[in-house]
């Protein structure tokens, strides 16, 4: 049900600040985060003292960028809660000591280890996420995507899916509307059964309208290849602030090797 | 400019599952012109309209825009010769920003930079939107009469010589649609206008199209028409709604005034 609130939803809440990170083109921006979740994802587990490094130089980006804390600590719990129905999988994988068992059921201290490690991985990848969305509008991250050389198909995909959510939203909240104005909702059964039909027919009207949207756009010239504006341009400073993140990541590596 | 810019001779078309839709249609329409397409629905007015910008093609007949046969190699020319403003503004509004849509076409037309900016900003203006104020707005947050112009403003970038409309006073309250027909008096192009308001098409038009059933069954003056009510009776279609208003200023009804219990009335006697 929260999805079917989203046409609501307002994603960059802080794009408008002047702070240094919105100082970054959103290329920039989507850069320095894809350096970052790659070297915390890529860290072997149980290397703490790099997650250590890496969370002071996130725990920077959140302040340095103001994002309001109260919808970020929101947005995180959110993303957490369908996290942790993964995680809790891996609390119980053998190998290590056993500190407690159950029948079949067992902790083992790699379980614990894998745990925590996953869990920080996933924490510190949402957070800087969740910064970026939060200080990026959704046009600017397909510019910057674009900018990023990312396939024109691709990034035409996500605008349309971008554009089209809040209007696929409206449609089953009209047929919701007109289900409960014709007392269809009683039931739990006949509930499941009408969301049921309705996301059929939903999936028929996307199609209908998915035929339209591509009508309207051969009518103005669409050839196959979706065309973007060119989006802001590079600037010295994201040189270097891409170049700091990338020796950022390295350090953290090197700090645990040293160690 | 051409004087002849659309040539419809002997068009049928058949829908795959054998419905016809259009049957042996005849039109030309002279450049500058301003034509309304009247039909009751599944008369085949919005298949008409599809043909002229080559989203469907001939099956039988042929159509000449401007210069250009309707084939497939022609159909970028003709689709900047055409401009086609589509009813339901949701399904051509597609980019994130106004003004990224209203960029779709001049880009598709190879156009980038100052001269793109400028193209869009001319056609933001001519359907009076502030591009500062609309350009960086995500289209779903528009009212209904916001997305229309920003539709039309899409088609007006490109700068086409024909405009195309399928009904474009739908979903529009009256306001809207007031603007909408100021906007569209003021358009020096071409105009072929499909509608089931019969009002809009007395206001707009000289010219009436009647299909009915896929077949053109009047192609002529469109006051003519509209007063002959048995002929509009027998192809589904009414009488402008202004018509059966014996007085449409209030000025000119007379007036006696009616008193009632302590409140006093205007009233026609």
């Amino acid at each position: 049900m929260v999805l079917l609130h989203g046409g609501a939803f307002s994603l960059a809440v802080d794009s408008q600040r002047s702070t240094l990170w919105q100082g970054l083109t959103p290329q920039a921006r989507i850069l320095c985060v894809i350096v970052m979740v790659m070297a915390i994802a890529l860290t072997p587990n149980g290397h703490w003292l790099t997650w250590g490094i890496y969370s002071i130089g996130i725990l920077s980006t959140v302040l340095v960028s103001q994002v309001t804390l109260s919808v970020l600590v929101q947005r995180l719990a959110v993303e957490l809660s369908f996290v942790s129905t993964i995680l809790l999988g891996t609390l119980f994988r053998e190998g290590g000591d056993i500190l407690w068992q159950w029948g079949i059921v067992s902790i083992t201290t790699t379980g614990l280890t894998v745990l925590g490690s996953v869990t920080l991985k996933a924490l510190l990848s949402l957070l800087l996420l969740n910064v970026l969305t939060l200080t990026t509008p959704v046009p600017a991250l397909l510019h910057g995507l674009k900018r990023l050389k990312t396939p024109t198909i691709l990034v035409a995909i996500l605008a349309s899916m971008y554009r089209y959510l809040s209007v696929l939203i409206e449609e089953f909240n009209a047929m919701r509307r007109a289900a409960l104005s014709r007392n269809l909702m009683t039931g739990k059964r006949w509930q499941r059964l009408v969301v049921g039909n309705m996301i059929g027919s939903l999936f028929i009207r996307t199609y209908e309208r998915g035929e339209r949207v591509h009508q309207a756009m051969l009518s103005r010239g669409y050839q196959g290849l979706p065309l973007f504006q060119e989006g802001s341009k590079n600037k010295g400073y994201d040189t270097i602030v891409v170049t700091l993140t990338g020796l950022f990541a390295i350090t953290g590596q090197i700090a645990y090797w040293l160690t | 400019m051409h004087h002849n810019p659309i040539s419809v001779a002997n068009l049928s078309y058949t829908y795959p599952d054998g419905t016809p839709a259009l049957r042996g249609v005849d039109v030309q329409i002279k450049a500058n012109e301003r034509v309304a397409l009247v039909g009751a629905n599944g008369s085949g007015k919005s298949t008409l309209l599809q043909h002229f910008n080559g989203i469907l093609l001939p099956q039988e007949g042929t159509i000449v825009v401007g210069e250009y046969a309707m084939e497939p190699q022609n159909l970028s020319n003709i689709r900047n010769f055409v401009g086609l403003v589509f009813q339901n503004p949701d399904d051509q509004l597609f980019m994130p920003t106004v003004m990224e849509d209203i960029a779709f076409g001049p880009m598709n037309q190879g156009l980038q930079g100052e001269e793109l900016s400028r193209r869009c900003h001319s056609s933001m203006y001519a359907v009076g939107l502030d591009p500062h104020h609309f350009g960086d707005r995500n289209a779903n947050n528009l009212s209904g009469g916001e997305k229309k112009r920003v539709a039309i403003a899409g088609v007006l970038a490109m700068q086409p010589q024909i405009l195309v409309f399928d009904e474009p006073s739908a979903q529009l309250d009256p306001r809207s649609r007031r603007q909408l027909i100021h906007l569209m008096q003021g358009l020096p192009m071409t105009q072929l206008i499909a509608t089931h308001d019969l009002d809009l098409a007395l206001e707009l038009c000289s010219r009436t199209l009647i299909l009915s059933e896929g077949e053109l069954v009047y192609d002529g003056p469109t006051e003519a028409i509209f007063y002959d009510e048995a002929f509009l009776q027998s192809h589904s279609l009414e009488t402008p709604l202004s018509f059966s208003r014996p007085y449409c200023q209030l000025s000119d009804v007379p007036k006696k005034e009616v008193a009632i219990g302590n409140d006093s009335y205007i009233g026609v006697v």
